[in-house]
């Protein structure tokens, strides 16, 4: 879509790990099952702390659709290709299999799919914001973790919270420019 | 030295052996073809490159090698070069061929890599790169050997200048491939590029070593001058690579160490005390470096059959040197709290059918050029 940019805000404090993300991404997006298989997932932290005073931090992710994407630097057949919306996502047809973009990825978001024969990723549910409704790992989760809206319209939701709160990147020195942001 | 290590195999036990080694590669390969790759292969979304990439890379490593070794005669004018250089060219296309066909088994798709890296190129990418400069090379290697084969030296000695540089090209390119990579610490930088070629002339020397002494008639250390001449040669250059190539592994090792740099660390760790330290150690230091270079400094031993030998010792050692290269830089998660790390780090071990296809790959390379060197008319004079 033109003059959009699509965001992901999240706030993982909310996130309680029940993974409904993950399965309701799996079953939208016919992710095959194995436990390579996904296109988002909740990292567990370490336990912090000593009993009974104890803690633990979840952090959901997936790709991060980066502003400057080494996915789509390395693919030698421009399988990845990057909307003007912000989207990145494999042309399957054109996937030759060399996992060039799997080394790439700082993030370990790309996985290879034998249904599709093509290295597959979450393209922030693609077949579903193009016709007005909401990815699936956000429509979902029981917290509300995920905030999902386009970071041009300044009245958005996620232009709203990453205005009002500080946020932060996953591996920002890598200079990949992600557009996940995590509410700190 | 004992007498058993003094001799060749014969050539029908040789032939029995390449032999099993290909039915071997081809079940690998039938195996992989019906079942497919997340079947039969052990690689992961973390560690998608494995074995099959590593000999792929010690398989162009050992053709770029030959490469720039026999360019020292008919491209440079160094005459004692000059007899090898049927032999280095016609082995340099057979181990890049080799090399391709064992991609081309860790490709999901080979078929549409040639459609669409020439329908929708991506110039960014190192990897098209690649698969153009070793296409280039090959064909340059294909008309040198030709050349060579006629008596054509102006058209050889061309060739092989092209060669020279497509090989140069091609291999720093494949070590970009790699130190292209910023979210790798271990591999990201412009050390292998370098690298590559430097080990490339190490590869190159060990291979030339061991054709030599294979390719003349008779068996044991007793050789005609000339071969004897170019041993001492190749004994004294294959040191300068060896010593070259221990100041490149120091280097490699103290930036990864020094300080604990995020990653780099943790890989270079595995290298030193963790899941590849055998490898590391037993291979690539005592069978890549020691013990070739205590052959060729011991005046006791640099004669024809142990240069032999230190190129065997050396080839052994460099093979493990690509796998380890290859796997260590995607030991460390790219995630620090995933939930699959072994002592922080993840895991691979190749599957049997990759190894199948690695045994399969190097037996067809050695005997496709076991039957070159009898059906060929290899020797300098001969055309």
């Amino acid at each position: 879509m033109e003059n959009k940019r699509f965001a992901i805000v999240l706030d993982s404090r909310r996130c309680i790990d029940c993974k409904a993300c993950t399965v309701a991404c799996k079953a939208e997006n016919n992710v095959p099952l194995g436990t390579d298989n996904y296109r988002n997932w909740v990292d567990e932290g370490k336990l912090r702390g000593h009993y009974p005073n104890l803690g633990q931090s979840f952090t959901p992710s997936q790709c991060q659709h980066c502003g400057n994407a080494p996915c789509a630097h390395v693919c030698p057949t421009k399988a990845t290709e990057i909307n003007p919306d912000g989207i990145v996502h494999v042309v399957a047809d054109k996937c030759i299999g060399c996992k060039y973009c799997q080394t790439a990825c700082p993030y370990n978001a790309r996985y290879y799919n034998e249904d599709i024969g093509a290295v597959d990723k979450c393209t922030f549910c693609s077949q579903r914001i193009y016709v007005g409704r909401l990815p699936a790992c956000v429509e979902t989760c029981p917290t509300k973790v995920r905030v999902f809206g386009d970071l041009n319209d300044p009245c958005s939701e996620v232009s709203r919270l990453l205005a009002k709160y500080p946020s932060r990147v996953l591996k920002e020195a890598q200079g990949t420019k992600p557009f996940l942001f995590y509410l700190i | 030295m004992p007498s058993f290590l003094k001799h060749r195999p014969s050539l029908p036990v040789w032939f029995v052996l390449l032999g099993i080694g290909c039915v071997i590669g081809i079940a690998g390969v039938i195996n992989v073809l019906v079942h497919g790759h997340a079947e039969v292969y052990n690689v992961t979304r973390e560690i998608p490159w494995g074995i099959l990439i590593a000999t792929y890379v010690f398989l162009v490593v050992s053709s770029t090698g030959l490469c720039l070794i026999s360019s020292l005669g008919h491209v440079f004018g160094i005459a004692k070069f000059e007899f090898i250089g049927k032999r280095a060219i016609i082995l340099a296309i057979l181990t890049l061929l080799c090399g391709f066909g064992t991609i081309a088994m860790e490709l999901n798709h080979p078929i549409r890599m040639g459609i669409y890296a020439i329908l929708s190129p991506n110039f960014h990418s190192a990897i098209w790169w690649m698969g153009t400069l070793y296409g280039i090379y090959l064909i340059l290697l294909c008309g040198e050997f030709y050349f060579l084969m006629k008596g054509m030296h102006k058209g050889a000695f061309a060739m092989g200048m092209l060669g020279f540089v497509a090989a140069i090209s091609a291999h720093s390119n494949l070590g970009a491939v790699f130190g292209l990579l910023e979210a790798r610490p271990f591999w990201h930088g412009s050390f292998l590029p370098i690298y590559f070629i430097l080990s490339a002339l190490v590869s190159g020397g060990a291979i030339v070593s061991m054709i030599v002494y294979f390719s003349h008639k008779d068996s044991g250390e007793e050789m005609p001058q000339k071969y004897d001449d170019f041993i001492q040669t190749i004994a004294k250059l294959q040191t300068l690579f060896l010593w070259m190539l221990v100041f490149f592994v120091v280097w490699k090792i103290i930036p990864g160490v020094y300080g604990h740099p995020p990653e780099k660390y943790e890989a270079t760790m595995a290298m030193l005390t963790g899941p590849l330290a055998f490898n590391f150690w037993f291979f690539e230091v005592l069978l890549g470096l020691v013990v070739p270079v205590g052959l060729l400094l011991n005046p006791g031993t640099r004669n024809a059959i142990g240069v032999m030998y230190a190129g065997l010792s050396a080839t052994i050692g460099i093979f493990f040197m690509r796998y380890d290269l290859v796997v260590a830089g995607q030991l460390v998660s790219m995630r620090e709290d995933a939930a699959n790390l072994v002592n922080g780090l993840l895991q691979y071990t190749p599957s049997l059918t990759e190894v199948a296809i690695v045994v399969g790959a190097i037996s067809l390379c050695l005997l496709l050029y076991t039957l070159a060197e009898r059906l060929l008319p290899l020797n300098p004079d001969e055309h």
